[in-house]
């Protein structure tokens, strides 16, 4: 299930005010408490002096009923208050439900709760014994204070406490959904400035500087997607205008040229001239064909597979074998240098088809006469075959941009290297690279053009 | 050389029926996997050239129930350019396979190895006109007139004489000389052409090297009557 921040937040904040409310109460609660029960003792401890003084002074039986007296008086009606005084003597015996006092006294001095069978009414209780004077027999005092408007307090309290720590704790509820809201105010600027984003306006980023820190680094980021992504639509625009450019010069020679040879008649001789020509623009439409599969195949992450291990520098000495009539022609010589016992694992296939793509390009954009260099360079994880060739230096922002399909350092002008190639050689060299976990890399100045590729070592 | 063309696709079926018999193959064509599958079965073929993607039976299933029961040679046509296809190809037991598109000269080139693979021996010597080479040797000779020649143009005179009259493209004698199995986008194999026509051709009658414009180069002595190409290239 997707989680909203805002309820995560709301809910996290009342937890939050919950556990915060809870504890307060709990020791309001407890302070509440604590102090009642002080006040029922300082109640209770007045009443038992006061009766004490009383009862000690006077021990005679005509007496006694002037004690029950003052205890009637001071004992309120509402029997919040209540005195007992319990004697092996019956005479000097006072209070309601002696009977159940004798049963439920304990006989020990100090505090104690009661309660009354019947009446059910609970009592906590101090109780002290008065020594024998004259007639009376020692006796027990005891006091009692209903426990009743003490309880129905802390009752009424906890009541209290409840509903308000519920009624907090919806307000932070609402107060968190409203701090949420306005907390997450940017990220819905945010949204709704991506929501805008159309194909149209690729080149549009969304604004970092009114954001919150923390959704900075988000931000950066997805502006970063951004870029990338308007570099790969506009790499892919172009390359649709110059996959239909290469495809239409082909096209149109075939078409204009069966036009030409059916508009009147020919000979044998002429169809078949009309047709070599076809077959000669067929075969570059294939090649272009071919060649997009293939780059394809490598786009969509295909590993290259049959692979095995082989000496770098041998496949190299065989590619530029292959090369040799061309090398012989141009007086164009290749030294191999570097690490020559470079072992590597590889499709052999695809390798001779990037160096060769390579070395073409290299033996085109060198004068007759150059000496190329083949270097082998280990490095940590990877195995880089270099090729250099002396030539016209290229501009630095067109290096990286050399192994994209159909790119062109000059633009305005139609390379007159495609009679044998069609601007996917390096493309070629890219896609052999990353089939077998490399890299490539292009470099130029002083006049010496690198163009490089690399094979993951395990 | 008895072919059977087991292809839907009509104007491929018709093409290679025609160049075929004009090979001087005997073909039979099948327009759908059943027809394909019962042809196969009942008559002898020397190779069967089998679409992958066929209504009916398709050519995975047919290569199957045929090796069930024959070896007759496969070589199988396949438009997805996949390794998985490749690999299921000739893991069913297809002798080889071509990519569409394809070139018929390619299609020609392996059908004539697959018939070369039966053959027991390859022969020492080779003579086309006053062209002599000897294989073992590695020599080759003009009339009387001793031809110095590289090992890498010897090896590309012998491709080309070994498959006399046969029309091989660059790219396939690029793999055949240099081990290149792909189209490399190069000039080198004409380059490599016409230095051999040089030592081979130039000073010597008949003209025996021959491009064919758009489709590659052909060894074979032709009649002095023929416009020879060769020269004009």
């Amino acid at each position: 299930m997707r989680r909203s921040i805002t309820t995560r937040l709301v809910a996290m904040f009342a937890l939050g005010a919950l556990i915060t409310f809870s504890l307060i109460g709990a020791a309001l609660y407890g302070v509440l408490e604590r102090e009642l029960t002080r006040h029922q003792d300082d109640d209770l401890n007045t009443n038992l002096q006061n009766m004490r003084y009383s009862i000690e002074r006077f021990g005679d039986l005509d007496h006694w009923p002037r004690m029950r007296t003052k205890m009637d008086t001071i004992s309120p009606s509402d029997g919040s208050v209540r005195f007992w005084v319990l004697s092996d003597d019956p005479r000097f015996q006072y209070g309601k439900g002696l009977d159940e006092m004798e049963r439920v006294n304990q006989g020990e001095a100090g505090h104690g709760m009661l309660t009354m069978p019947i009446s059910g009414h609970t009592y906590r209780t101090l109780s002290m014994r008065i020594g024998a004077f004259a007639d009376r027999p020692p006796v027990r005092l005891i006091v009692g204070v209903d426990t009743a408007p003490f309880e129905h307090t802390l009752r009424a309290f906890l009541v209290a406490l409840t509903l308000l720590t519920l009624g907090a704790v919806a307000l932070v509820m609402v107060l968190g959904w409203w701090i949420a809201r306005i907390g997450l105010g940017p990220l819905q600027r945010l949204s709704a400035e991506a929501r805008a984003l159309r194909p149209k306006t690729l080149s549009q980023r969304l604004q970092v500087e009114h954001l919150p820190v923390e959704l900075e680094d988000l931000t950066v980021a997805f502006n970063g997607a951004l870029g990338r992504l308007e570099d790969a639509y506009q790499q892919l625009e172009g390359f649709n205008a110059d996959v239909a450019h290469e495809l239409r010069t082909p096209l149109a020679n075939m078409i204009g040229g069966t036009q030409v040879a059916l508009s009147r008649p020919r000979t044998a001789a002429e169809f078949e001239e009309t047709l070599q020509s076809n077959l000669e623009e067929l075969e570059r439409l294939r090649s272009i064909v071919n060649d997009m599969l293939f780059l394809a195949r490598a786009d969509q992450g295909e590993a290259a597979t049959g692979l095995t291990a082989a000496d770098v520098a041998h496949e190299i000495e065989m590619t530029i074998e292959f090369f040799e009539p061309l090398l012989d022609e141009t007086g164009t010589t290749v030294a191999i240098e570097g690490e020559l016992r470079a072992q590597a694992t590889m499709n052999i296939a695809l390798f001779r088809r990037a160096l060769s793509n390579l070395l073409q390009n290299a033996i085109e954009h060198s004068g007759a006469g150059a000496r190329l260099v083949v270097t082998i360079t280990q490095r940590a994880g990877a195995i880089w075959i270099a090729v250099a060739n002396p030539g016209a230096t290229i501009a630095a922002p067109h290096l990286p941009r050399l192994f994209d399909r159909f790119y062109r350092v000059d633009s305005s002008r139609h390379d007159p290297g495609a009679v044998h190639g069609h601007g996917l050689g390096l493309a070629i060299v890219k896609a052999v690279a990353s089939m077998h976990g490399g890299a490539t890399l292009a470099t130029s100045d002083n006049g010496v053009t690198t163009i490089a590729f690399s094979l993951a070592t395990l | 050389m008895k072919l059977l063309i087991v292809e839907d696709e009509p104007k491929t079926a018709e093409y290679l029926q025609k160049g075929l018999i004009e090979q001087g193959c005997a073909v039979d064509v099948a327009h759908n996997g059943i027809d394909g599958q019962h042809l196969a079965l009942v008559h002898d073929y020397d190779v069967i050239v089998l679409d992958a993607m066929l209504p009916g039976i398709d050519g995975f299933t047919l290569l199957r129930a045929l090796r069930a029961v024959k070896q007759t040679p496969v070589i199988m046509l396949t438009a997805r350019d996949s390794i998985e296809d490749r690999v299921r190809g000739l893991h069913d037991g297809a002798d080889d396979y071509l990519v569409k598109p394809f070139s018929f000269l390619e299609l020609l080139a392996r059908l004539h190895a697959l018939q070369r693979r039966g053959r027991a021996q390859e022969p020492t010597q080779l003579k086309i006109a006053n062209l002599q080479i000897d294989l073992i040797a590695r020599k080759a000779w003009r009339g009387s007139e001793r031809i110095d020649l590289s090992a890498k143009e010897f090896a590309l005179l012998a491709v080309l004489a070994r498959r006399q009259g046969e029309i091989l493209s660059k790219t396939a004698i690029a793999e055949l000389v240099w081990d290149m199995n792909f189209d490399s986008n190069t000039n080198v194999v004409e380059v490599a052409i016409k230095r051999l026509r040089a030592k081979v051709d130039n000073a010597f009658t008949p003209k025996l090297l021959h491009t064919i414009r758009g489709m590659g180069y052909v060894m074979e002595a032709r009649d002095q009557a023929s416009i020879d190409e060769g020269s004009a290239a």
